[in-house]
C-alpha cells in the first residue's frame, strides 16, 4: 500500500489516546503506595499499622508474676479454665499501677455462666439463681478459686 | 432501636426482624444509590444499542432518533459515576480502583469499562457523526456556542468528501465495538451480583444476562420516552415510522428479557435448593408489591399486551392510539426496570445469608443516600440532555437535514 | 537536535548517572528495611509473618453461652457499641421436638443472638419440654483460604496474610462494601466511625506479640482453641482439638475453603 498521509482526525485522535495513556501511566506510577505489592496485591506496610494497635486485655501471664500462688491454686479446681480477666475485667490499668483496683466482683459474674440454662451443656454445674438461694450472695457459701469448696 | 449518627444527621431506625438475621446484617449497606447506579448505566447501554440499529444494521426508520439517542446515552453517562461516589465511604480514594486495581474484582473493572465507553466510544462516534456540523456551527455561531463547537472540531476542518466518507466508515467501525462495549459497561454490573456466591438471589449464571436484556428494554423505552417529549415540546409532529419501528424493538426486547427472567424463576422453583424457601417468602412477602405488582404486572405484562396487540394488529389500530400505546408502555417499562434494580439489590439485602429471616430497609429521606439524592441524580441526566439539546439538536430545519444528511451518509457506507 | 560533546556535558551527564545510582540503591536499602522488621515503634519487632500460621478452631459443647468473648473483643478492638457491629457474636440454637402426631424427627429449629450473645442470653420463650436439644455456637471470621471477600476487593485493601489472617486495610479501604456483601458468613460489617469495612482481626496486635486473641483469652471453658500451626508448642491445643474430634466446616459447598473447624456442630448451624 502507498505511503498517504495519515487523516487528520485519526492523528489527532491518535495523539490524543497516546497522551491520555501516558498520563495514565504516570499517575500510576506516582500514586501507587510504597509498600503495595510487597506480599501480594495490597500495602505490606498495613501489617504494621494493623499490629502496632496496642493491646487492652494484659493476658495471664501478666498477672503471674505477682499473684502465682492464687494461679496456683485456681489451677487444682474446677475454674482452672477461667483465665483472671474473665472475672476481674481488663487489668493493665492495675498492672501498671498496682494501687488501681480490678473490677469489683458482684453475684452478675458468677450467674452470668452458672445460670441454669437449657442450652448450656450438661457438664456444667448450673442453677436457678432465683430457687438456690434467697438474699444470700454467692460469696457467702462459694469461693471462686476453689470452687468445690463451700 | 437503635440510633445512629449517618453522616451526622442522626437518624432513629427501627429495624424490624422476622425470623433471624446475623447481627452484622441488620441495617442494610447497599442502598438506593446502588439501586440508581445499574439503572442509569442500563439505560446508557440500553440507548446506545438502539442508536447502534441504525449504523450497523441499517434500520432507516430510526434516522430521526439517532442522534437523540447517542445524546441521551450520553447524558445518563455523565451522571453514572455519581450514585457511586455519593455511596462510597471513602470517596477521596475512590481513584485507587484505577491506580491499583485488584483484578480479580469485578468491580476494579469500573474505572477501566467507564473511562473506554465514554472516550473511545460514546464521544467518538458522537464527535464522528457531528465534525462535519462542529466545522460549519464553528463558522457560523458566536459567543459561548461558538467557542464550544470551534472547541470540538479539535482543530480538523476538512470537510472533503474523502474525509467525511472516512468519518463514517470510522463511525461504523466505532459503532460496532461499542455495541460488545455497552454490553460490557451493563454486563459487569450484572457480574458484580451474579459473582457473590454467598447471596442465593444474586449469584447466578442468568444475572448478567438478565440486566443486559432489561437494560436494552429500558434503554429504548427512554428513547422512545425522550422523543415522544421533545417533538411535544417543540410542538412538532413525531415520525410515526420511526414511532413504529421503536415499538416494535421495544416488543421484541421486551419478549426476549420477559422469557429469560421466567427462566430464572422456573430453574430456581423446580431445582428448588436450600434456599427457594426463603426466596419465596421474599418474592411474595417483602417483594410482594415492588416485584410481583410493579415490576412483573405493570412494568412487563401490561406492556407486553399493549405492544403485542400494536403489532398484531397495527393495521387496525389508528396511529393516534398507537402513540398513547407507545408512550404509556414506554413510562411502564421504565419504571419497571427499576423496579427490577430495586429487587435485585434490596431485595437480595432483605433476607438473611443463614436463610432464617429478614430485616427491613428504612430509606431515610435526607442524607446522603436518601430519596431526595436518588431523585437529583435521576433527574439530573435530563437536565443535560436538555443543555445537549439545546447545544447539539437545533429546532426543526436543521432536524430534518440531520436526518437527511445522516441518511445520506449510511446510505453511503 | 545536536549536542556538543564538550568535557563539561560529558561531567554532567556522568553526575547524572551517579546521583541516580545512589538515589536508585538508597531506595532499595529503604525497602529491605521496611520489608524484613516491623518498623513503626509500637509494632512488635522481629516478627515474620511468613514464620507462622495462627488457626482458631470452637468446640461448640464447650460453648456455655456467656458472652464474655463477645465483650471482650468489643474492648479490645473498640468495635462500636451498636447492635449491629460485631467482629465475633454467639447464636443460640433451639431445635424442638416434634409436633406430636407428625413423623419428623425434629421440630423446628429457632435461632436467636440477643445483641451478639454479648449481655448472656435470657432465658427462652419455649418452654423446656417442647426443647429436643439447644445449644451455642460462637461465629467469627472463617479465616477462609480461598476468601470470597478478598476476590472481591477492588483496590486491595483487604488482603490474606502470610500468616493466614484475612487483615482489612483501613487507611486505604474505599468503603464500597464489597466485600461485606461477598462474606458467607456475615462476619464483616461497615464501620460507621471510620466508613471502611472491618472484620474478626484474630486479635493481630496481640498475637503478633505473643499473647492470644481476647476472646480466646476470657472464655472460662477453652470452647475457643488457638494456635500457630507453624510452632506447635508442648501440648498444643489445636493439636489436640484436631486429634480428638471430628471436625466440620460452616457452608463447604461454596468452596471458600474455610480454615476454622468446629467440633460437636449440628446440622441446622449455617
Amino acid at each position: 500500500m502507498p505511503y498517504r498521509k495519515m487523516p487528520p482526525q485519526v492523528l489527532r485522535l491518535v495523539l490524543l489516546t497516546v497522551g491520555v495513556v501516558v498520563c495514565y501511566l504516570l499517575a500510576k506510577g506516582i500514586l501507587t503506595p510504597q509498600s503495595f505489592d510487597e506480599y501480594g496485591h495490597y500495602r505490606g506496610s498495613a501489617l504494621q499499622e494493623v499490629a502496632s494497635q496496642t493491646p487492652v486485655y494484659a493476658g495471664q501471664q501478666a498477672c503471674a508474676e505477682c499473684h502465682a500462688k492464687a494461679l496456683e491454686v485456681v489451677a487444682k479446681f474446677e475454674h482452672k479454665t477461667v483465665s483472671c480477666e474473665s472475672c476481674h475485667g481488663v487489668n493493665q490499668p492495675h498492672i501498671e499501677n498496682p494501687d488501681v483496683k480490678t473490677t469489683r466482683l458482684t453475684d452478675s459474674h458468677c450467674v452470668r455462666c452458672h445460670e441454669r440454662n437449657p442450652a448450656r451443656p450438661g457438664w456444667l454445674k448450673q442453677v436457678a439463681s432465683k430457687e438456690h438461694y434467697h438474699g444470700q450472695r454467692c460469696a457467702e457459701c462459694h469461693t471462686p478459686h476453689q470452687p468445690n469448696e463451700i | 432501636m437503635a440510633l445512629e449518627m449517618t453522616n451526622s444527621i442522626p437518624v432513629a431506625l427501627m429495624t424490624h426482624i422476622d425470623g433471624y438475621v446475623y447481627p452484622n446484617e441488620q441495617h442494610l449497606l447497599w442502598s438506593v444509590l446502588i439501586v440508581v447506579y445499574p439503572y442509569v448505566t442500563g439505560l446508557v447501554a440500553g440507548a446506545f444499542i438502539m442508536a447502534s440499529l441504525v449504523r450497523v444494521f441499517n434500520v432507516r426508520e430510526l434516522e430521526p432518533v439517532y442522534r437523540l439517542s447517542l445524546l441521551t446515552s450520553f447524558a445518563f453517562l455523565l451522571v453514572a459515576p455519581l450514585p457511586l461516589l455519593f455511596h462510597l465511604g471513602h470517596p477521596e480514594r475512590s481513584l485507587q480502583v484505577m491506580i491499583t486495581p485488584h483484578l480479580s474484582s469485578p468491580m476494579a473493572m469500573f474505572g477501566f469499562v467507564y473511562t473506554w465507553y465514554i472516550m473511545a466510544v460514546l464521544l467518538l462516534e458522537l464527535w464522528f457523526d457531528y465534525r462535519k456540523d462542529f466545522v460549519e456551527w464553528s463558522k457560523t455561531e458566536t459567543g459561548i456556542k461558538g467557542v464550544i463547537y470551534r472547541l470540538f472540531t479539535v482543530g480538523v476542518n476538512d470537510l472533503s468528501e474523502r474525509s467525511l466518507r472516512l468519518d463514517a466508515r470510522l463511525a461504523k467501525g466505532i459503532t460496532i465495538i461499542g455495541i460488545p462495549s455497552a454490553f460490557l459497561l451493563h454486563g459487569y454490573v450484572g457480574f458484580i451480583f451474579g459473582s457473590i456466591k454467598a447471596n442465593p438471589w444474586w449469584g447466578n449464571v442468568l444475572m448478567p444476562i438478565i440486566f443486559i436484556f432489561s437494560a436494552i428494554v429500558s434503554g429504548i423505552a427512554l428513547c422512545v420516552f425522550v422523543y415522544m417529549t421533545m417533538c411535544w415540546i417543540r410542538r412538532v409532529a413525531a415520525d410515526d415510522h420511526c414511532l413504529d419501528a421503536m415499538g416494535k424493538f421495544l416488543f421484541y426486547a421486551l419478549v426476549v428479557d420477559f422469557a429469560i427472567e421466567v427462566l430464572d424463576w422456573v430453574h430456581r422453583l423446580y431445582e428448588a435448593e436450600e434456599s427457594v424457601h426463603v426466596l419465596k417468602q421474599l418474592a411474595s412477602g417483602k417483594l410482594f408489591y415492588t416485584l410481583l405488582v410493579v415490576q412483573v404486572c405493570l412494568g412487563t405484562l401490561v406492556p407486553f399486551l399493549l405492544l403485542g396487540a400494536t403489532q398484531l394488529f397495527q393495521k387496525a389500530i389508528a396511529m393516534a392510539v398507537r402513540r398513547r400505546i407507545y408512550f404509556t408502555s414506554a413510562l411502564l417499562i421504565m419504571v419497571g426496570v427499576l423496579a427490577m434494580r430495586w429487587n435485585v439489590v434490596i431485595g437480595g439485602q432483605l433476607f438473611s445469608k443463614s436463610l432464617r429471616g429478614f430485616t427491613t430497609y428504612k430509606m431515610e429521606l435526607g442524607g446522603q443516600e436518601g430519596w431526595l439524592v436518588s431523585l437529583l441524580l435521576m433527574l439530573l441526566p435530563f437536565v443535560i440532555l436538555w443543555v445537549c439539546v439545546k447545544l447539539f439538536l437545533p429546532a426543526r430545519p436543521a432536524l430534518a437535514e440531520n436526518a437527511a444528511a445522516a441518511s445520506a451518509v449510511v446510505s453511503r457506507v | 537536535m545536536r549536542t556538543h560533546f564538550t568535557r563539561r556535558n560529558a561531567l554532567h551527564g556522568l553526575m547524572g548517572a551517579l546521583g541516580g545510582v545512589f538515589t536508585l540503591s538508597a531506595a532499595r536499602a529503604a525497602k529491605a528495611a521496611v520489608q524484613k522488621v516491623f518498623v513503626s515503634t509500637q509494632a512488635p519487632k522481629g516478627y515474620d509473618p511468613t514464620q507462622h500460621k495462627w488457626l482458631m478452631a470452637l468446640d461448640i459443647e464447650q460453648c456455655i453461652g456467656c458472652g464474655l468473648c463477645v465483650e471482650a473483643c468489643k474492648t479490645e478492638n473498640h468495635v462500636p457499641k451498636g447492635s449491629s457491629y460485631f467482629r465475633t457474636w454467639i447464636e443460640r440454637y433451639i431445635i424442638k421436638r416434634p409436633r406430636p402426631g407428625s413423623s419428623e424427627a425434629r421440630g423446628e429449629t429457632l435461632v436467636d443472638s440477643p445483641n451478639g450473645g454479648m449481655d448472656g442470653f435470657p432465658p427462652a420463650l419455649v418452654p423446656r419440654e417442647e426443647i429436643l436439644k439447644s445449644f451455642f455456637v460462637p461465629k467469627l471470621c472463617n479465616l477462609c483460604a480461598h476468601s470470597p471477600c478478598v476476590q472481591a476487593c477492588p483496590v486491595g485493601a483487604t488482603f490474606d496474610t502470610p500468616d493466614g489472617v484475612v487483615l482489612v486495610d483501613p487507611n486505604y479501604c474505599i468503603g464500597c462494601g464489597f466485600c461485606i456483601q461477598a462474606c458467607p458468613y456475615g462476619c464483616r460489617f461497615m464501620n460507621p466511625e471510620t466508613k471502611t469495612a472491618e472484620k474478626c482481626t484474630l486479635c493481630y496486635h496481640r498475637i503478633t506479640r505473643g499473647l492470644k486473641p481476647a476472646c480466646v483469652e476470657v472464655c472460662p471453658t477453652e470452647a475457643r482453641i488457638f494456635g500457630d500451626l507453624k510452632n506447635p508448642v508442648a501440648d498444643d491445643p489445636i493439636q489436640k482439638f484436631i486429634e480428638k474430634n471430628k471436625l466440620q466446616s460452616l457452608k463447604p459447598h461454596l468452596g471458600t475453603e474455610p480454615r476454622v473447624m468446629y467440633a460437636g456442630m449440628d446440622k441446622e448451624v449455617r
